[in-house]
């Protein structure tokens, strides 16, 4: 059962991921696929941590610790990134 | 468990394959991003899968300190791509 | 070991170590230092996975804080700092833009990038071309007051001098060699 569960929220979480990273191959604008990739990177990667958490909660401490540090970095580097591609966006040549 | 990693490994191609096609240096730094996070995602369930303490310490480490590499250096792209223009 | 490495339960540990070749190759493939540099923080993060899923975790540690944070934003402080042509201009009597332009398009397959560096008058300004502090000066000539005024660029560097002279016409500015002639063995 609980088995089960972890193994179910670890392919959510792929899903998250393959449906976050695929919109990168386009030739879509950068905060586009930031968007889509800092969404589902961080929704999945946490999902997928929490299937680990139930498959082993004698770590929890640590995957705890991921869990938070995953949630606040990536949602900081997702601000920064934006932040700096936004002004270098129309005065690049290529 | 090997399934998820495989997929996992997959899921990493995809950012690899852009950074070498994309010729814009924010697209190249998203993928850099992507992999960070995705390769430290992997070290962690390999930990659990061989169940080894020590290297899920070592992902939930590169987790935290790769993004802060990876803002350091966007801030200092930033910066080389300001300075060709003159602000008075 | 080197056994079970090869049995079907490892098969991804071989799947994921061939991600490092293939990343290292697409480290040497690139141009642009900058990309260059994206490119080696992708390797680190890709060397790391590697170490840790052979059981190093110390050596993983240690690739992405120091292979992959320290040496990148060092060469990334390293490459903004050296790739740059510092060009002294004259505070209020700024030249046009269409000028600058022309200025870097030569300057951009060596992805060199243009700085201007500002100073009040044209006693300062050759000053610091003489004390090396700019590579080149940019300034109008005062003498001749005709429609638009006459801008004339110095280098004191003969690479740049060769790299700038066949992409500029002429009839716009004037690239005047320093003081002593220009000869190889004159290089910075």
């Amino acid at each position: 059962m609980i088995d089960g569960l972890s193994y179910g929220l670890m392919i959510v979480g792929l899903i998250f991921w393959f449906w976050g990273t695929l919109p990168l191959v386009g030739d879509r604008s950068v905060l586009f696929k930031l968007h889509s990739l800092s969404v589902s990177d961080t929704l999945g990667s946490m999902s997928m941590i929490a299937g680990l958490l139930l498959k082993i909660p004698r770590e929890w401490p640590l995957l705890v610790l991921a869990l938070i540090s995953l949630a606040i970095w990536n949602t900081v580097l997702g601000y920064v990134l934006a932040y700096c591609s936004y002004r270098g966006e129309g005065e690049d040549d290529e | 468990m090997n399934g998820i990693i495989i997929a996992m490994l997959l899921a990493l191609l995809i950012p690899i394959y852009e950074a070498y096609r994309d010729s814009h240096i924010w697209q190249k730094m998203l993928a850099f991003a992507s992999i960070a996070t995705k390769t430290s995602m992997m070290i962690l369930v390999v930990s659990v899968l061989r169940d080894d303490w020590m290297i899920g310490v070592v992902g939930v480490l590169i987790l935290s300190v790769g993004n802060a590499a990876l803002m350091l250096l966007a801030h200092v792209i930033k910066r080389s791509d300001e300075a060709g223009l003159y602000e008075p | 070991m080197m056994n079970d490495l090869w049995n079907e339960e490892n098969l991804y540990i071989v799947a994921i170590a061939v991600l490092l070749p293939l990343t290292a190759g697409l480290v040497i493939v690139q141009v642009n230092p900058y990309y260059a540099l994206v490119m080696r923080g992708i390797l680190g993060a890709v060397a790391a996975l590697v170490y840790a899923l052979f059981g190093a975790a110390d050596v993983a540690l240690t690739e992405a804080l120091v292979g992959t944070m320290l040496s990148i934003t060092l060469y990334a402080i390293a490459v903004r700092s050296s790739l740059i042509m510092r060009l002294g201009i004259i505070e209020p009597d700024l030249p046009p833009e269409d000028l600058l332009q022309t200025l870097r398009q030569p300057l951009r397959p060596y992805h060199l990038r243009l700085e201007l560096v500002p100073y009040p008058d044209q006693e300062s300004l050759q000053a610091a071309l003489e004390g090396k502090e700019v590579h080149g000066i940019c300034f109008s000539q005062a003498a001749v007051k005709t429609p638009a005024p006459q801008y004339e660029i110095q280098t004191r560097v003969p690479r740049l001098y060769q790299i700038l002279s066949g992409h500029l016409p002429l009839e716009k500015m004037a690239i005047l060699n320093p003081a002593p002639p220009l000869t190889p063995a004159n290089s910075l």
